[in-house]
């Protein structure tokens, strides 16, 4: 009886405690994303009234033929866009980050983040790395993986051969779940946009492309402030890419789409966010009167095409590429710039790198920290990206196959982390932030999958 | 100075000479003895002219072949290819064997092509057959796409024409000597651009035939998007690949100019066209050049200029493994040199073909050996998958 008890009890306190801890992060989540996205419109806003520009407005007609006929080529538009800026860099949004307080602090879930010598004051749970090395059991040394067993010393017998039959198998059977399975060691590159797209549950039903259609004609019709932003993106960062540059074209295709899509407005059911309100002139504060600006919610920042542009290698149809995008935007991407307390929140990543890094390296991050260099300063924009235009195509695809695999974002943080043990002999020897970002400036030669297996399972814990 | 190879060049080109540097080569004149010129076009030129050329001693080495104008030229290129397409078709050679309209089965990569003005009749004879295609003028001297235009009308080319009004008071041989090829108009496009293909080939020894394909080309991109529209004949941006064309379009775009490095085609060619295709169409491409290397034709001159600092390094390091080979071990060359070199100084070089390993079993393995590398899963592979396998070839 006395026993019965002390479990009932038990099983109360911790009820207890997760119902306080969800009111408390979602507390948290609304004040630190509502006070962002207040500065986020008021930017938005700003440019708006600076250029007399309207957030949004109808094409004249003969404008709208006009880009009709240029549909495929607006990359050869020059607009002026000197004037418009970024709503936000990700470095303005690490700032935010960085100031993110718990009230409850006292309460503290963890001791030991009394300790915590980042950026990130939030005591989210992170995992350490036999729980990470639970979780990708299947990047073991003892398994076989594309990114590794396939390099041209290792003959195709061993591995490669029965790889790629078991993923053609499992694409006639059409098995989303066990091409989720199987892709957690990598998809060969014939058969990895099939087995995306079987896990993202994408087909191009007609009514697909007639969707896509209808928001080409709303893009024709309507030009709105955020088309400029997206223009100046593409520009900034996918044209200088030295592989993505070709694809330009594809990108204003998709993003224009993509800002007036409404059906993306769903996501925020579970994204803690909320979309950015925006009230037809003249009626400010009527909730009557409130749109959602730009309509699918999302307002572009700073290096955003770079979602896109990887997923030109694979899919050149513009609806199908569309519809890819759109699914790992609301499965995976928009955690990387929302505010929350999910594991794969960009949040939870910030830590789980710190802590990785502070717990596994603490002699490079303690050097590091000591001249000025906080890792995370200089890892942010690799994560925020999903490392999109850091790491070669090849290896960025193996990297996101793992993450369709484990349906998680936290491989970002390893492999982040992973980057900087790589390093650490270069990176001791730095003695600023400056020449601790040059050490880290070109990624592209690294290979992903070694990294990755090293760092979990060849490194003493 | 015992042993230090001695060079000389005409180029002032830092990718060389921070090569030969790096070795500890000893810079020398002409004048004095040297052992590897790397020289340029012209000089080549009055090295191996009947007038004023020079014998090369046995320790000498140049970075071109004496025929290597036969290869550079265009006319003599395409004399060359259909020479020894006839040569092979005289011998009974497999290579020429032809389909039943007549067609090249394994030698059909040259298209339609004639010389003007020496082929002018012929040519009109072809164009007629089909008067609404496009044909490309090519001049047969130049390069980096100087010259080239595009017709898709006789009169365009009226000058060309043996009768000519010109030709009364201009004489034939001042007539500018040009190529006309028909036109491939539906190119592989990547973005809804047309590209090519810059692949780097080193020819160390022609008998026995021994060349080394650098496994890291690139393509060039077109800034405009394609068309084959005929009102964009005129167009070069949308038609010419070639770099010193592009740099002057609006879009060109200094920090990657353009390039994608072969590796990165094949990612996108297997990502979205399957693997099989992709191989085979990589075979093809060193079927091709060795084939054109059989019938001796190579340009001569590829750019050394650098225009991005991604494209330095590049060069830098395809000059390095060139030396690597052709220099091996910095010895002082000898022309009594004839071992393949071992696998570990390739560097970024791949065999393409090596004439002895092949002759080693006959011509047949020539055949089966289309790609020019060692025998592997992929020699079995051939052309049309319509065709019967060679296993019937006699």
């Amino acid at each position: 009886m006395l026993q019965e008890e002390s479990d009932l009890s038990l099983i109360i306190a911790q009820i207890v405690q997760k119902l306080k801890g969800s009111n408390l992060y979602a507390q948290l989540e609304r004040q630190a994303w509502g006070s962002w996205e207040k500065r986020i419109l008021k930017s938005l806003n700003s440019m708006c009234t600076e250029l007399s520009i309207p957030l949004a407005r109808k094409r004249p007609v003969g404008e709208q033929k006009e880009l009709l006929n240029k549909w495929n080529e607006m990359g050869t538009d020059e607009p002026d866009l000197s004037l418009f800026r970024p709503v936000y860099a990700p470095k303005d949004f690490l700032e935010v980050l960085i100031n993110l307080r718990n009230p409850n602090y006292e309460n503290g879930d963890s001791l030991s983040f009394r300790t915590h010598l980042g950026l990130i004051q939030v005591p989210l749970k992170v995992k350490d790395i036999p729980e990470l090395k639970e979780l990708f059991v299947e990047l073991g040394l003892t398994t076989g993986q594309l990114g590794i067993d396939d390099s041209t010393q290792v003959p195709p017998e061993l591995f490669e051969n029965e790889h790629v039959r078991i993923g053609q198998k499992v694409l006639t059977e059409q098995d989303s779940a066990a091409a989720q399975q199987y892709i957690r060691q990598g998809s060969p590159t014939a058969l990895r946009a099939e087995l995306w797209a079987l896990i993202l549950n994408i087909s191009s039903h007609p009514e697909d492309i007639l969707y896509y259609e209808q928001l080409k004609t709303n893009v024709i019709q309507h030009d709105l402030l955020v088309d400029s932003l997206i223009y100046k993106d593409v520009k900034l960062t996918a044209s200088n890419d030295d592989y993505y540059f070709v694809f330009e074209d594809y990108l204003y295709q998709v993003l224009l789409c993509f800002s007036r899509d409404t059906s993306v407005l769903s996501h925020f059911a579970y994204n803690s966010a909320s979309p950015p309100k925006s009230y037809i002139r003249g009626k400010l504060g009527l909730e009557e009167y409130a749109v959602f600006y730009p309509p699918n919610g999302v307002i572009p920042f700073h290096g955003f095409s770079m979602y896109v542009a990887p997923l030109c290698f694979l899919y050149h149809e513009p609806s199908k590429l569309y519809q890819i995008f759109r699914e790992m935007y609301v499965r995976f991407f928009f955690r990387l710039h929302s505010i929350s307390s999910h594991p794969s929140g960009i949040v939870s990543l910030c830590l789980l790198f710190e802590t990785l890094l502070q717990t596994y390296l603490p002699q490079l991050f303690y050097h590091l920290r000591e001249i000025g260099a906080q890792p995370l300063r200089i890892s942010f924009k690799w994560m925020v990206r999903a490392f999109s235009g850091y790491l070669a195509t090849d290896q960025l695809l193996l990297l996101w196959d793992r993450i369709l695999g484990y349906n998680s974002l936290e491989i970002l943080a390893v492999l982040a982390a992973a980057v900087f043990a790589f390093r650490a002999v270069n990176l001791m020897e730095v003695t600023s932030l400056a020449a601790a970002e040059a050490v880290l400036a070109d990624l592209s030669t690294l290979k992903v999958m070694p990294l990755l297996q090293i760092f979990l399972f060849a490194t003493v814990t | 100075m015992a042993g230090k190879v001695k060079w000389v060049t005409d180029m002032e080109k830092s990718v060389l000479i921070n090569n030969f540097e790096k070795r500890g080569w000893v810079q020398v004149t002409e004048n004095e003895d040297w052992n590897f010129y790397w020289m340029s076009v012209q000089t080549i030129r009055n090295v191996f002219s009947v007038e004023t050329g020079y014998r090369l001693s046995d320790d000498q080495i140049v970075n071109h072949f004496p025929n290597h104008y036969e290869l550079t030229r265009k006319d003599l290129m395409v004399k060359n290819i259909k020479r020894y397409r006839k040569e092979l078709e005289k011998e009974g050679s497999p290579l020429a064997e032809k389909d039943e309209s007549g067609k090249y089965l394994y030698l059909d990569f040259v298209p339609i092509t004639y010389m003007l003005p020496a082929d002018y009749n012929l040519f009109v004879e072809e164009f007629r057959k089909s008067p609404s295609s496009t044909w490309i003028m090519k001049p047969c001297g130049k390069a980096q796409g100087k010259g080239i235009f595009l017709i898709n009308k006789l009169s365009q080319i009226k000058k060309w024409s043996r009768d000519s009004k010109t030709s009364s008071f201009v004489t034939q041989s001042t007539k500018e000597a040009y190529v006309i090829s028909l036109y491939i108009n539906n190119p592989l496009l990547i973005g809804g651009r047309k590209f090519d293909l810059r692949l780097y080939v080193l020819v160390s020894t022609y008998r026995p035939l021994r060349c080394y394909m650098y496994k890291l080309g690139f393509c060039r991109f077109c800034t405009v998007k394609y068309t084959p529209s005929t009102s964009e004949l005129d167009n070069m941006f949308v038609h010419l690949t070639n770099v010193a064309i592009q740099k002057h379009g609006e879009d060109y775009n200094h920090i990657h100019g353009g390039k994608w490095t072969v590796s990165n085609l094949r990612l996108y060619l297997e990502s979205t066209r399957g693997k099989e295709v992709t191989s085979r169409l990589f075979d093809e491409i060193h079927w091709i050049i060795v084939q054109s290397l059989k019938a001796v034709a190579v340009n001569a001159s590829p750019s050394l200029t650098s225009s991005t600092a991604n494209d330095r390094i590049l060069k830098y390091n395809l000059i390095n493994d060139t030396l690597n080979i052709a220099v091996p071990n910095g010895e002082i060359p000898d022309c009594k040199w004839n071992k393949s070199p071992p696998k570990e100084v390739l560097g970024n070089y791949e065999i393409l073909y090596d004439e002895e390993l092949a002759q080693g079993d006959g011509a047949d393995r020539e055949l089966r050996s289309r790609s020019g590398q060692s025998l592997g899963p992929k020699a079995s592979r051939l052309r049309d998958a319509g065709r019967t396998v060679l296993t019937t070839w006699k």
